[in-house]
């Protein structure tokens, strides 16, 4: 790759390592597998930057995530490290997460879970929709882009994602 | 208790994916529903609370050399070898096939034109109209009732067929909002499936083009010498084609007996 190549991709790319940084972080739940996963990613993005066709900042944010994700899987894969052993399934543990009751939201509220603490327990591919939508600001069509996802999945791990934190949150505003 | 189909509209309008005319249907059930303001309340308190309770760390400089040393290191013009890449990465060779299907995917999604917009939308519109208590604005099998009823809210009088005696019944009509202007949605059945007719005027020439399947939907789009047509459905490539034909002999009969 020539020089004025390896500049542009800086200049269009580079910017969004603190948003890949996150995710990363967010998904590998571990600074330094954070750190390789990111730099991987990038390197894996520099090797495919000539195809990459899209416009502004939004578009390379959204297509260096997709990379960024990827990674992130393979690795959790790779190590069977994860909220779970078994493979992500979407009715298990959309039901695992509606299914909370009552009684276990009260011994949550014991240990004051905080939001951060809800979130990182949450499977991963519900965690990274909150990450992306509610950090990075992504819309359902680039969320659905990075995750693989058509947009009504994005829009049912969303809510789903969102009724478990918003129980943590009430269970901590009726503490005080 | 709140409504619950109303509750995915409220994530979507906060989320800022809800359309215009949708946002402000949302508004006037807001307005006058005490359980689903709350709810969208609760929603707002989660938001703010995500916000100032969720760390959004910046990249430690520390990474950014290193990712910029490796780049630099990757795109050397001497291709020195880089060196022997960290355990865990060993298996990651699998990985640079899934980065590649991320890849070729994205340029697609990337080559974005005004046409591939507006494909966007007309999927989006279709896939918001299968939300509960978003299909039909009015529902009728009768044509006469469905055509007349648009009257008023849009600038044109769609032609509405009714294709029951072919297996594909009228089942209503809607307004939408597409491609910056309003439009007429039109639903018809065929069996547990849901087809939506997207029309409004356009002047152009007749013509087709290959049909599209995104998301599991499959799209078609024509234009006639007086409207542009959009239709979408999760039914089969080949009914939703015998069904577009119907559609185009109805309209050009319908322009013939008006001339």
């Amino acid at each position: 790759m020539e020089p004025p190549e390896l500049e542009r991709f800086e200049a269009v790319v580079l910017p969004h390592l603190s948003a890949a940084y996150r995710l990363a972080r967010y998904l590998t739940q571990n600074d330094s597998d954070a750190d390789d996963v990111v730099q991987e990613a990038f390197l894996r993005a520099l090797k495919y930057f000539g195809g990459f066709r899209g416009e502004g900042a939004g578009q390379s944010r959204a297509w260096l995530l997709a990379i960024v994700r990827n990674m992130a899987h393979t690795w959790r894969r790779r190590l069977h490290i994860g909220s779970s052993t078994t493979e992500f399934d979407e009715t298990v543990h959309s039901e695992a997460i509606a299914d909370e009751d009552p009684g276990s939201a009260l011994s949550r509220s014991d240990l004051r879970e905080t939001l951060a603490e809800v979130l990182d327990r949450l499977p991963p591919e519900f965690r990274e929709v909150i990450v992306l939508r509610e950090i990075e600001g992504l819309s359902y069509k680039e969320i659905s882009e990075v995750a693989d996802v058509p947009v009504g999945t994005v829009m049912s791990r969303l809510s789903r994602a969102r009724k478990r934190l918003q129980e943590a949150l009430s269970a901590s505003d009726g503490e005080r | 208790m709140t409504h619950p189909d109303v509750q995915a509209q409220v994530d979507a309008y906060l989320d800022g994916e809800l359309a215009a005319m949708e946002a402000a249907e949302l508004e006037t059930h807001l307005a006058g529903c005490v359980s689903c303001g709350r709810f969208r309340d609760d929603r707002l308190a989660l938001r703010a609370a995500i916000a100032a309770q969720i760390p959004r760390a910046q990249a430690p400089e520390a990474l950014r050399q290193r990712v910029r040393a490796a780049l630099r290191q990757a795109s050397a013009p001497s291709r020195a070898r880089r060196p022997a890449a960290p355990m865990v990465w060993r298996g990651l060779a699998l990985a640079a096939s899934l980065a590649v299907v991320a890849v070729g995917s994205w340029r697609l999604a990337a080559e974005h034109t005004a046409s591939e917009i507006l494909t966007d939308e007309v999927l989006a519109s279709h896939v918001r109209s299968l939300m509960p208590g978003h299909l039909s604005d009015v529902v009728s099998s009768d044509q006469h009732t469905v055509k007349p009823w648009f009257n008023g809210k849009l600038d044109f009088s769609p032609p509405v067929h009714d294709f029951a005696g072919r297996g594909y019944p009228l089942l209503g009509g809607r307004l939408d909002y597409l491609n910056g202007r309003p439009v007429a949605a039109l639903v018809y059945g065929r069996r547990q499936h849901l087809i939506n007719v997207f029309l409004w005027p356009a002047a152009g020439r007749s013509g087709g083009e290959a049909p599209l399947l995104r998301q599991g939907y499959h799209l078609l789009h024509w234009t006639t010498p007086e409207y542009a047509y959009w239709v979408a459905s999760d039914l089969g490539l080949s009914e939703l084609t015998d069904f577009a034909r119907l559609l185009q002999l109805g309209d050009s009969a319908a322009s013939a007996s008006e001339r």
